[in-house]
């Protein structure tokens, strides 16, 4: 599985005030590929994907050491403007949260904060976005009704529609699936395999065996520490680390 | 605290356990039925094989089941897949037993033949391999393992050596070609056995290295 590396955590530590988050974890995420984050919570691995994007910024005692590189670019640089680099990584969160407006308005709303105008260029790409979140087919009569009409499983994929329409190139997905029912979780992984054909991601997710149905390359994180990274067959089949075989057999703790 | 799951599992190895055990019983009573013409024993081996039969299936459920519900990973995951592996070896080991017995059975009925040392051997290296081999999946030690693949060949050059020799002797006595054949087909039986424990410690190694060392082509 040789390719290209896209993005790269080099020697990074994260400090929430006083506690060390996140201890020195260099990892590299190849383009096109799909890499999951696993561990028990409070291992740091989902302070570790918002540092992906800048997200920990918000919080105000925290503080970040080492680099995130995107392209060969430090995205921890000062000069780097947090608002375009939002929108080269993009984010899904846990829990579906569409905008109360519009299906059409969600998806459209990164492009409209961005400055585009172009009415047939945003309805263009609000169908395309949602057609690359196998969304299309089940929304296309309705896209001015509300987005909370949806169901659960529909609204999260209009939230990767609404992410993909300003095109990033990496996507983080913070635990996508946990608050869906068995088929709509199944749409998602099955999403994800679609898009890694265009994107790059990174997923956490508590859900070993959707990890291992959808990465290529697996993570596991234990007490801020990256303990070891690998292509997942190898995680899930013969990991090299006993702490790594503990954690995903049950025998943890 | 252990949790079910892994309870279950040592509930699938215990079986396994079982099984070896009871099949290594088997091949040991029908060895001796066969070198000292004892039909007590052979009606033993016949009689105890559906036993082995019943409990390869059990392990085969059990393993199913864990599988099913508990879709378990790493070493975990080797463990089931070994064991189901494993399971099925050793029925065919107590079947080779059956066969031996059967043999033992007619060979008794009959004068015997001139004693045959490699045939002798044969059977402590097959014997000797089982048990070893049966550590060997305690432990799950894959040196111990190894070992018994090496020993294979000694069990192949035995059986080749019971063949040559019984050929010989038919030239010369054709009437103890029935008996002579009987006999390279019991020999037959113990070289599969052989075979079969070799296998078995693969499917150890599988299960403590997570490679896959069968037809050499290890990785």
């Amino acid at each position: 599985m040789n390719s290209v590396v896209k993005m790269a955590a080099k020697h990074l530590n994260f400090y929430y005030g006083d506690f060390h988050a996140l201890k020195d974890v260099t990892i590299d995420f190849n383009q096109n590929r799909v890499t999951a984050l696993i561990g028990p919570s409070g291992c740091g691995k989902s302070t570790f994907l918002r540092c992906l994007n800048r997200m920990n910024d918000l919080i105000p005692t925290s503080r970040v050491e080492g680099e995130i590189i995107l392209d060969g670019e430090d995205l921890n640089d000062p000069k780097v403007d947090v608002v375009s680099l939002r929108r080269r990584v993009g984010m899904v969160f846990q829990k579906p949260n569409p905008f109360p407006k519009s299906i059409f308005e969600n998806v459209a709303y990164g492009l409209r904060v961005n400055g585009v105008k172009d009415r047939e260029f945003v309805a263009s790409r609000v169908e395309e976005s949602l057609r690359r979140a196998a969304l299309w087919d089940e929304v296309n009569d309705r896209l001015h009704r509300s987005a909370l009409s949806l169901s659960g499983g529909q609204q999260q994929r209009l939230c990767i529609a609404r992410a993909l329409a300003v095109e990033p190139e990496v996507l983080l997905m913070d635990e996508p699936a946990s608050a869906l029912d068995p088929i709509a979780s199944q749409k998602i992984e099955e999403l994800i395999a679609m898009l890694k054909a265009n994107y790059t991601i990174v997923i956490v997710t508590h859900n070993m065996q959707q990890a291992a149905r959808v990465s290529d390359y697996t993570a596991f994180f234990y007490m801020g520490k990256l303990i070891e990274v690998d292509v997942t067959e190898t995680i899930f089949t013969k990991p090299q680390l006993r702490q790594t075989e503990d954690y995903i057999t049950g025998r943890f703790g | 605290m252990e949790s079910r799951f892994h309870q279950e599992l040592e509930e699938l190895r215990i079986m396994i356990l079982k099984m070896a055990t009871l099949t290594e019983k088997a091949l040991q009573k029908s060895l001796q039925a066969l070198l000292n013409r004892n039909t007590q024993l052979a009606d033993e081996v016949l009689e105890g094989d559906q036993e082995i039969n019943l409990l390869e299936v059990a392990v085969d459920r059990q393993s199913l089941r864990l599988l099913a519900l508990d879709q378990p990973m790493a070493r975990d995951l080797r463990f089931i897949v070994g064991c189901m592996r494993i399971a099925v070896d050793l029925e065919r080991i107590a079947d080779q037993a059956v066969n031996i017995a059967e043999r033992a059975q007619f060979l008794s009925s009959r004068p015997p033949l001139p004693v045959n040392p490699a045939m002798e051997q044969l059977g402590e290296v097959a014997l000797d391999m089982f048990r070893t081999v049966l550590q060997a999946f305690v432990n799950e030690d894959s040196d111990q393992a190894r070992e018994v693949c090496q020993m294979d060949d000694t069990a192949d050059e035995l059986n080749v050596r019971v063949l040559k020799d019984l050929l010989e002797y038919m030239v010369k006595e054709v009437p103890a070609v029935e008996r002579s054949v009987q006999t390279i087909i019991a020999a037959r039986c113990l070289e599969r056995v052989a075979d079969q424990t070799t296998n078995i410690a693969e499917s150890v190694i599988f299960i403590s290295k997570g490679v896959n060392i069968k037809h050499h082509c290890e990785q």
